[in-house]
């Protein structure tokens, strides 16, 4: 290891890109031995910073003392001889590799031939030393997300870190492995290492830190104590407002079947069977939660329900109609509305403009058309009133979606989607990767379908999301559904049990 | 030469296959470096003509084919790195800048040519090497291990580079900015750096493909001499899955096949010729069509490296 | 800056693409719209577009010899000469073709079998201009076509490949298998067969006119498999020289061009193409206002042709052998002896 961090200090950064003003005069400071919560909207500027500091990003005004001491961070080499270890949002990990090549990717060697004995042997000492278990061998490609953050952690530490900044990384994890993660971040600080954690989700910013610094649009709102604030007043000082989550409110009261699966088979692109005869019932005006970690056919479900995977067996209903294996286009008209998980490439068409992408499933039909000719005005007014009522924050109706956020290109689809009234809204992971702000927007936009009748399958791993939307609960696991609980009888416990397979 | 007959066709076509691969295998185990690492060269065949114009000029000028060889080296090197400057420094389009580099190694090295030597002139050529034990086994020893020593370096490249591209830190840069070039940066690996590197060593192979052509096979110059031997090498690469190993199958297979349809037209085989000369090209596409599974490629392949585009 | 430097670089490379594709070519400045027959009596323009370069030593090297020579004898103020190589793709060279006829060129020779279909699409709309190709014999009111009789020089040198030959057994390098390469091949066969019938012809094509690489590769599985004469038509011949070149006691028989000076101790003979009699005999025809329709042909009996043997390697050659030559070219010119050419 290099020298030890016993102190961090980014005084006064500023960056600008084209445009965007990422950081505005941001100061955060941390101590050797705690946590400092990063807390902060999506685009307030904490990657960033973080990228700042990790020598990706040249700061156009400010400076970086460690111990005390000023250093120029050019390049993320230096960052790492200087003892900074960084596990990003996104793993920096190369999929075709072993963990092992990974880890000695960053070694600095004059040695002509690989070691990757010694890198190994290295790996197995870390890896016991913090209990995070990796099997330095097996290839990236073959682990799943939670091993590939535990991997990216002993990547960090074999490359000498003292100061480890994580960003997001609960994102991805199961409630269980979460929890783990944030137990090892306490250990790791009263080691006496400082430990920056990025985060949106109060929670777990309340639980592990010792220091919260509240960003805001490139700004520092707040530093303050832990200990002195409370989840409410980080909400209101992360958002800008007063927050209160969005629950379902009144009783369920379930109308005739909407969407009916009777033991559906689908396999995954790797051909072996990902659903494994998945059997539940939607109903008018409900929300049914499915829970699980992604992986266990979530997408393979949302797929084979819209029509655009195989099923290899079983029958699956909307409404009265059996759908089994028809088209995407036949879902659509059946009654079948779809906010996909990936947004940017099966949502939308980013290179389309804003415009394109809303009558995107309705060009071909009056008012949009008439015979062959797409009618200009008609469009125009139409999806000018949806940008308004939705709220999607877009320069011109004939902006390029890519170019939209991730929150506003979520809005873009739900007015899509919902203005069509469908019987039945199938959400894959509809608040992945957004913000608070946005999050509540779409779980109230959801809510309202349910209350004008329609039956939502809500696809998630938030399990938060989940209990505070669902009338019912059914948490998938390797394909089969485990259990179907009212959400009255269900918790994060219960859940979080069901969903790691033990019934 | 008499007792060729006597060992049959067999051996001849081999003897033949082993030689005309040489080319092959060079340029495309440059060629796999580059792609590797990220950056798909289709210029090979434009480096492949300055190579061999440069080793033929300048063993024609100094009587000395080893004096040609290294100025082939260097002429690689050079054109490795303009590839790379293009491609890697400036973001050009690659396929584009490929296609680029190719039309000025063709014109280049047609007009040095004209402007230096003016007319067809053969040179001294590398003669075969003598290699003791092997070259004196009875007949067989005379066909296969008669050839000059490029030919025995292109087949010893092939171990070299496997072990290069998967045993050392080197090889493990370029395959992992070839494939997640994020990655490499965070860890402080130079993502540009590497693929300069990349490119230039498939320049150099490449320039060493070409003066195999002039010094080792044809001791002589003319315009076009590669006639598509570059392209035809990139194809190998894609054959090969970035493998040094499947490379030496697919030149092999190509040539041997090439091979064959020289010695059927040769000996009077009654086949028609123009099924005989696509022979290589039909075989090389089925054996690629029926080997199974899916094709890996190299993730980043052709997609310049920008930091700034993260968020 | 970056884009500035990208665009030089392609600039860069255009100017040294095209500086080698056209020579001496710089007839923009010229004036163009003169009705060029009766006005430039005195001074002709002559364009040539060549499949390869005019430095093949072969088949495109020959014909620009041939008009440097008519141009020595006319006088060089008296013809202008302007080439355009690497068209080998006719679709390209129909460009070149029709920008040489709009700028006035009086005779536009277009020097390949390929460029037969292009000629006829361009000719009708310069009825003034004279145009040639061949190997070929549809001629048009303004395309000359010309015609070597190549198997006529294929049959002198396969009787001296059968008189020379001691393995019994000789290679034809090949090119592709059309036009003046299979006439060329028929003759050579024809003249060994009947000549020594014991002796054993082997004809192979490499698929290419100018894979030299691949025409050496080819020349050496014939010496591989048992030939010592080889020979072989087109512009990737003088790779299959080379090749023979370096193995003693190996003979290689020339057609389109006197080539032994890749190989001086190799080529015994060749079949010499004198282009420039059938490029004097067109100025001529235009001169007396026929500007195209005849089918030119290049034969031993009018001199057109010629068979050159190597003075280095004269010695090497039995009496009886040149006898024999020299008995069978008698007869060709005579018309006694008639070479079968393949059935169209």
């Amino acid at each position: 290891m290099t020298q030890a961090i016993n102190h961090l200090e980014m005084a006064g950064i500023t960056k600008r890109f084209p445009g965007v003003l990422a950081n505005d005069d941001v100061t955060i400071e941390v101590q050797a031995g705690e946590v400092l919560a990063l807390l902060g909207e999506n685009g307030a500027g904490k990657t960033t910073l973080m990228n700042v500091l990790y020598g990706l990003y040249q700061p156009d005004s400010g400076e970086i003392r460690i111990n005390k001491k000023p250093v120029h961070i050019t390049s993320p080499r230096q960052a790492i001889e200087l003892g900074i270890g960084m596990v990003h949002q996104h793993f920096m990990l190369v999929p075709t590799l072993t963990v092992a090549e990974n880890v000695a990717l960053g070694l600095v060697t004059s040695a002509p031939v690989l070691d990757l004995k010694v890198v190994s042997k290295k790996i197995t000492e870390i890896s016991s030393s913090y209990g995070l278990a990796v099997n330095p061998e097996a290839y990236v490609w073959q682990l799943s997300v939670g091993e590939q953050q535990r991997v990216e952690i002993v990547k960090a530490i074999f490359l000498g870190a003292s100061l480890l900044v994580l960003d997001e990384p609960t994102a991805v994890l199961t409630p269980q492995e979460a929890a783990e993660l944030l137990n090892l971040l306490k250990r790791m600080a009263e080691q006496g290492r400082p430990i920056v954690f990025i985060s949106h989700k109060l929670n777990e910013v309340m639980a592990v830190s010792q220091r919260v610094t509240v960003l805001r649009d490139g700004r520092v709102v707040a530093s303050v104590k832990t200990e002195d604030t409370s989840a409410q007043e980080l909400a209101r000082l992360m958002v800008g407002r007063e927050m209160t989550p969005r629950r379902r409110e009144g009783e369920a009261r379930p109308g005739r079947t909407v969407l009916e699966l009777r033991n559906v088979q689908a396999a995954n692109d790797k051909g072996s069977l990902a659903l494994r005869g998945i059997s539940l019932e939607v109903r008018a005006s409900e929300v049914l939660g499915i829970a699980g970690v992604s992986g266990n056919g979530q997408r393979e479900l949302a797929e084979a329900i819209s029509g655009l995977r195989k099923v290899t067996d079983g029958q699956v209903f909307i409404g009265e109609r059996e759908v089994t294996n028809r088209t995407p286009d036949k879902m659509i008209a059946s009654g079948l509305g779809y906010i996909p998980e990936d947004r940017l490439h099966v949502g939308t068409i980013s290179s389309f403009a804003v415009w394109e992408n809303l009558v995107l499933k309705d060009h071909h039909r009056r008012p949009y058309a008439r015979s062959i000719f797409l009618q200009n005005g008609p469009i125009r007014s139409a999806t000018a009133s949806l940008v308004g009522s939705y709220g999607v924050k877009t320069p011109t109706l004939d902006t390029p979606t890519g170019r939209l956020s991730g929150g506003n290109i979520q809005r873009l689809i739900l007015a899509r989607e919902i203005s069509r009234s469908p019987s039945v809204l199938l959400a894959a992971y509809p608040s992945r990767g957004l913000d608070v702000g946005a999050t509540e927007y779409v779980h109230t936009k959801l809510l309202e379908a349910r209350k004008t009748g329609t039956g939502v399958l809500l696809i998630s791993e938030d399990l938060e999301e989940i209990l505070n939307l669902s009338d019912r609960v059914a948490v998938l696991y390797e394909g089969k559904i485990m259990k179907t609980l009212p959400v009255s009888e269900a918790n994060e416990r219960i859940l979080g049990l069901l969903m790691a397979g033990v019934a | 030469m008499e007792h060729i007959i006597q060992q049959g066709l067999l051996v001849g076509v081999l003897a033949t296959g082993v030689r005309l691969a040489t080319p092959f295998l060079l340029a495309a185990l440059g060629e796999m470096f580059a792609q590797r690492s990220g950056v798909f060269n289709l210029g090979i065949e434009g480096i492949m003509m300055m190579g061999a114009f440069f080793g033929f000029l300048v063993t024609f000028f100094t009587g000395n084919p080893y004096f040609g060889l290294g100025s082939s080296l260097i002429v690689g090197f050079l054109m490795g790195l303009l590839m790379a400057l293009v491609s890697v420094t400036l973001k050009a389009e690659q396929g584009i800048s490929g296609i680029g580099l190719y039309m000025f190694g063709w014109g280049l090295s047609g007009l040095l040519f004209r402007l230096y030597v003016g007319g067809i002139t053969s040179i001294p050529g590398l003669g075969p090497l003598h290699l003791p034990v092997l070259s004196d086994i009875p007949h067989i020893g005379s066909i296969l291990f008669n050839h000059n020593w490029i030919v025995y370096l292109a087949y010893l490249l092939v171990p070299v580079a496997w072990f290069v591209l998967f045993k050392t830190p080197w090889g493990l840069r370029v395959r992992a900015v070839g494939t997640t070039p994020e990655a490499a940066d965070t860890l402080g690996v130079s993502v540009n750096a590497v693929r300069y590197q990349a490119l230039i060593v498939g320049g150099v192979l490449a320039g060493l493909a070409g003066a195999y052509l002039t010094i080792g096979q044809a001791n002589m110059y003319a315009d076009n001499i590669t006639a598509g031997r570059g392209f035809i090498a990139v194809a190998l690469v894609y054959f090969g899955r970035w493998n040094p190993w499947g490379i030496l199958a697919g030149s092999l297979l190509f040539s041997m096949a090439d091979s064959f349809q020289l010695w059927v037209q040769v000996m009077g085989i009654t086949f028609p010729y123009e099924l005989a000369v696509v022979l290589p090209y039909v075989t090389t596409i089925l054996a690629l069509a029926v080997s199974v599974g899916r094709v890996w490629t190299p993730a980043a392949l052709g997609r310049p490296f920008d930091r700034g585009s993260r968020g | 800056m970056k884009r500035l430097v990208l665009y030089l670089l392609l600039i860069m490379s255009l100017v040294v693409f095209t500086a080698c594709g056209t020579q001496q070519a710089s007839p923009s400045k010229e004036p163009t719209k003169e009705t060029p027959k009766e006005t430039k009596s005195e001074k002709i323009k002559i364009a040539l577009v060549l499949p390869s370069t005019m430095d093949d030593m072969a088949w495109s090297q020959s014909m620009y010899e041939g008009l440097k020579a008519v141009q020595e004898k006319m006088g060089k103020d008296k013809v202008d000469l302007a080439v355009s190589e690497r068209l080998g793709n006719a679709v390209d060279a129909g460009a070149a073709i029709r920008q040489y006829a709009s700028q006035g060129y009086d005779l536009i020779i277009a020097h390949g079998a390929q460029y037969q279909n292009v000629l006829k699409e361009i000719a009708p709309d310069f009825p003034k201009t004279s145009f040639a190709y061949g190997t070929g014999f549809q001629a048009g009111p303004n395309i000359f076509a010309y015609d070597p009789q190549a198997q006529e020089g294929g049959y002198l040198l396969g009787v001296l490949a059968a008189m020379m030959t001691k393995s019994g057994v000789v290679g034809v390098v090949g090119p592709v298998e059309a036009g003046d390469a299979v006439k060329f091949n028929y003759g050579f066969q024809q003249g060994v067969t009947k000549t020594k019938a014991s002796v054993k012809v082997r004809v192979a094509y490499t698929g290419s006119f100018n894979d030299i690489v691949g025409a050496g590769e080819m020349a050496k599985v014939h010496m591989d498999a048992g030939a010592d004469v080889l020979t072989g038509s087109s512009q990737q011949a003088v790779g299959a020289i080379r090749a023979v070149g370096e193995r003693p006691g190996k003979y290689w028989l020339s057609t389109d061009m006197d080539q032994s000076k890749i190989a001086p101790n190799t080529v015994l003979a060749a079949q010499a193409y004198h282009w420039e009699k059938i490029v004097s005999k067109m100025i001529e025809l235009r001169k007396q206002g026929t500007l195209g329709g005849q089918h030119l042909i290049l034969s031993f009996s009018d001199g057109t042709l010629e068979l050159k043997y190597n003075d280095k390697l004269a010695d090497k050659i039995p009496k009886e052998a040149k006898d024999a030559v020299e008995k069978a070219k008698q007869q060709i010119i005579s018309g006694q002896l008639k070479i079968e050419l393949p059935k169209k």
